[in-house]
């Protein structure tokens, strides 16, 4: 280095320099990191025994899989995706045949099946359908017609409301329109995708509607409002659960249109988090296991559809490192501890002779679905308009 | 076409094609490329949840006629030029002084372990930056635990404003800038500031007269590179700034977090694509705003 007190005033070319040599640096330090992210597959170099699973993060996990690896005699690949559209994404931008099953949101099933990616499949081949909670069986969204499925359904939970119980009280917590209290003002946190926000405020102004989705212009128009309403309340739009968690943890928010965060939260020693589904009902995700249309491995794809409908492999689904969830099958409770099971929603519900809470909180919710009178991008700047409002 | 005369022998040597090949190819290949199918893909449709190679401009129209209503993408844009300026500017400002105090007030010696302590933040990662700035500033975070034990008992809302977005993005900053304004300030001559001095020039003087003027140049530079990355940046909005961060504009979103909630709910790549489009656009403008600045600043000095 030269010495500072050197004349250089013709020299300062020094920052670009170090400029160029940054970005460039970024950039490589960039390119590795997404290389690493990837998984590539290659139709051709794959062995007869492996199955190709695109799913979410949680199907991938030793405890999960390694069942079924040993009782096939099969290794299993898994892409792992966040999101639906990044689901799409990847399946699109792989060749037909790459993957033999796609683990999906059950809303996601229409989009799949439009694209000519998945099977349909007689549900009698999954005889564990049997164990799970009616309304699993009956979602209009896996229904393929003449009596057969798009999919099996493996794990659910739900979008309602989750709160901090030093400042919202159960009975509150019971009502979509506590969250308009004044003292909420700026209080409330919003998972930031329209679909369960929607579906939420949707069932917020048509009390217990068949499918919140399924609206006129008019009553979208009603949940618009509802919706530009609430924005005063809103401190924050979050990405991501983990954004959502941290700003309830450290009191920036206080409620919010989110879902059963609190399951973690307790795990952690949070027990004043709280989630509960109001009266009006709320939304709840479901993820179904499909077959691919293209898939080489068909019988074996239907084979890993079957084991992850059994009580026992959900068990260990709902509760992996990734998250906490619920299984459909609800001989589930079967294979947990007394305190997963309390944890979950597993125990009889007091007001409910003969059923659980869980099964009641599966009642008072409807299954995430897309707008099915209006286009996507109707409902997307509505709640673009929520959020910029 | 050039007149091969006018072109020196040295320049259709094949050693220098050979080793200018590696270059073109990088910025061809991870710039070049990638920033035409942005463009070619934001004119193109989805129909049937498929992307259609179908020349439209219907993205674009869809964009714009509700850039000031209903989606507000306009006042998204505004909200995240507005940060971003005022970002760098107050990047800038703490970096400088910053690389004045490593420059002017450490002993030569030690100027690179200071460096290199000014610049350790770069080597963690942004996001575990991020979410320890949320504990830091939140509500019932670090800093209002420590001024409500100096008496304030109304705690400072700084998580989820345009204020902690910026706090995240000057702390990304910081080190790369503190790299350009060091290198610029070391440059400064130092006989010019003692000549100054020696004519009766206060220290505020010789500062504003002498060190200011001949920093111009890597100023501009860093306040232009602050700007832009600032602008591009989603992280800190989304994590520190709640995604829809107020500031006196309002509570609106920033607009790169715009465009990765299309990503994340709309099966529409194109529009993505077009809202991407945009983006870069405004990148380019600043980056010609920049450079002519820069330039301006070149000639001063020269």
């Amino acid at each position: 280095m030269k010495s500072s007190h050197e004349p250089k005033n013709s020299d300062l070319t020094g920052p670009r320099v170090n400029r160029r040599t940054l970005l460039k640096g970024g950039a490589a330090a960039a390119g590795v990191a997404a290389a690493g992210s990837l998984t590539i597959f290659s139709r051709t170099a794959r062995a007869a025994d492996t199955l190709r699973v695109l799913c979410w993060p949680g199907y991938e996990e030793k405890d999960v899989i390694q069942e079924f690896e040993d009782t096939h005699g099969v290794n299993v690949e898994f892409k792992i995706y966040i999101g639906g559209e990044q689901m799409l994404q990847f399946f699109n931008q792989t060749p037909r045949g790459t993957y033999d099953n796609v683990l999906a949101d059950a809303e996601y099933i229409r989009k799949l099946a439009a694209i000519d990616a998945v099977e349909p499949y007689n549900p009698g081949e999954v005889p564990e359908l049997a164990n799970y909670h009616p309304k699993f069986n009956n979602m209009h969204q896996v229904q393929a017609g003449d009596g057969m499925v798009w999919g099996t359904p493996t794990r659910f939970s739900f979008y309602a409301i989750s709160y901090n119980s030093d400042h919202m009280s159960f009975e509150e917590s019971g009502d979509w329109n506590s969250l308009f209290l004044p003292k909420f003002e700026g209080k409330i946190g919003i998972f930031d995708w329209y679909l369960p926000n929607m579906g939420n405020a949707s069932l917020a102004v048509h009390p217990n509607k068949e499918n919140p989705y399924d609206l006129t212009d008019e009553q979208l128009g009603a949940v618009r409002d509802w919706l530009l309403r609430l924005r005063p309340q809103v401190n924050m739009f979050g990405s991501g659960a983990q954004a959502i968690v941290q700003a309830m943890i450290n009191g920036d928010v206080v409620a919010g249109m989110i879902g059963d965060l609190d399951i973690d939260l307790k795990l952690a020693g949070y027990t004043n988090m709280e989630s509960t589904i109001p009266v009006q009902g709320g939304i709840r995700w479901q993820e179904v296991a499909t077959l691919c249309k293209q898939s080489e491995n068909k019988e074996l794809a239907l084979e890993w559809i079957k084991y992850m409908s059994q009580a026992h492999v959900q068990a260990k689904l709902a509760y992996t490192k990734a998250f906490k969830a619920r299984g459909p099958n609800l001989k589930i409770a079967e294979h947990w501890t007394e305190e997963q099971n309390q944890l979950l929603g597993y125990y009889p519900d007091p007001n409910n002779p003969g059923q659980m809470w869980v099964e009641t909180l599966i009642d008072r919710s409807v299954g995430r679905d897309l707008p099915v009178q209006q286009d996507e991008k109707v409902w997307i700047d509505i709640f673009n308009e929520f959020k910029t409002g | 076409m050039t007149d091969s005369s006018v072109i020196p022998p040295s320049n259709r040597s094949p050693l220098k094609l050979t080793f200018l090949a590696p270059p073109v190819g990088y910025y061809a290949i991870f710039f070049i490329a990638p920033l035409a199918f942005l463009v070619v893909l934001g004119f193109w449709i989805v129909r049937d949840y498929q992307i259609v190679a179908e020349f439209s401009v219907g993205n674009y129209i869809d964009i714009f006629s509700q850039f000031f209503s209903r989606s507000r993408f306009g006042w998204a844009l505004v909200q995240s030029i507005y940060v971003a300026v005022t970002t760098s500017v107050f990047a800038v400002i703490f970096c400088y002084f910053l690389a004045m105090g490593i420059v002017f007030c450490v002993p030569e010696r030690y100027q690179r372990l200071f460096l290199v302590l000014a610049i350790l933040p770069f080597w963690s990662s942004y996001i575990l930056r991020l979410f320890a700035w949320q504990l830091i500033l939140a509500q019932k975070g670090v800093l209002n635990y420590v001024l409500g034990g100096l008496g304030l008992d109304d705690p400072l809302i700084i998580t989820n404003t345009q204020i902690g977005t910026r706090i995240g993005l000057i702390h990304y900053l910081a080190p790369i800038l503190i790299i350009i304004l060091y290198i610029t300030l070391i440059n400064v001559n130092r006989n010019l500031i003692e000549a100054a001095r020696e004519l009766g020039a206060t220290r505020l003087q010789a500062f504003w007269r002498v060190i200011v003027p001949l920093s111009r140049l890597g100023l501009t530079f860093a306040f232009g590179f602050g700007v832009i990355v600032s602008f591009g940046d989603v992280l800190s909005g989304m994590l520190v700034g709640g995604g829809i961060g107020q500031s006196w504009l309002g509570s609106y979103p920033l607009y790169s977090n715009m465009i990765m909630a299309d990503y994340n709910s709309y099966t529409n790549l194109p529009r993505t694509a077009a809202l991407a489009t945009v983006m870069v656009l405004i990148m380019v403008v600043m980056l010609v705003v920049a450079y002519r600045m820069a330039d301006r600043a070149r000639q001063r000095l020269a």
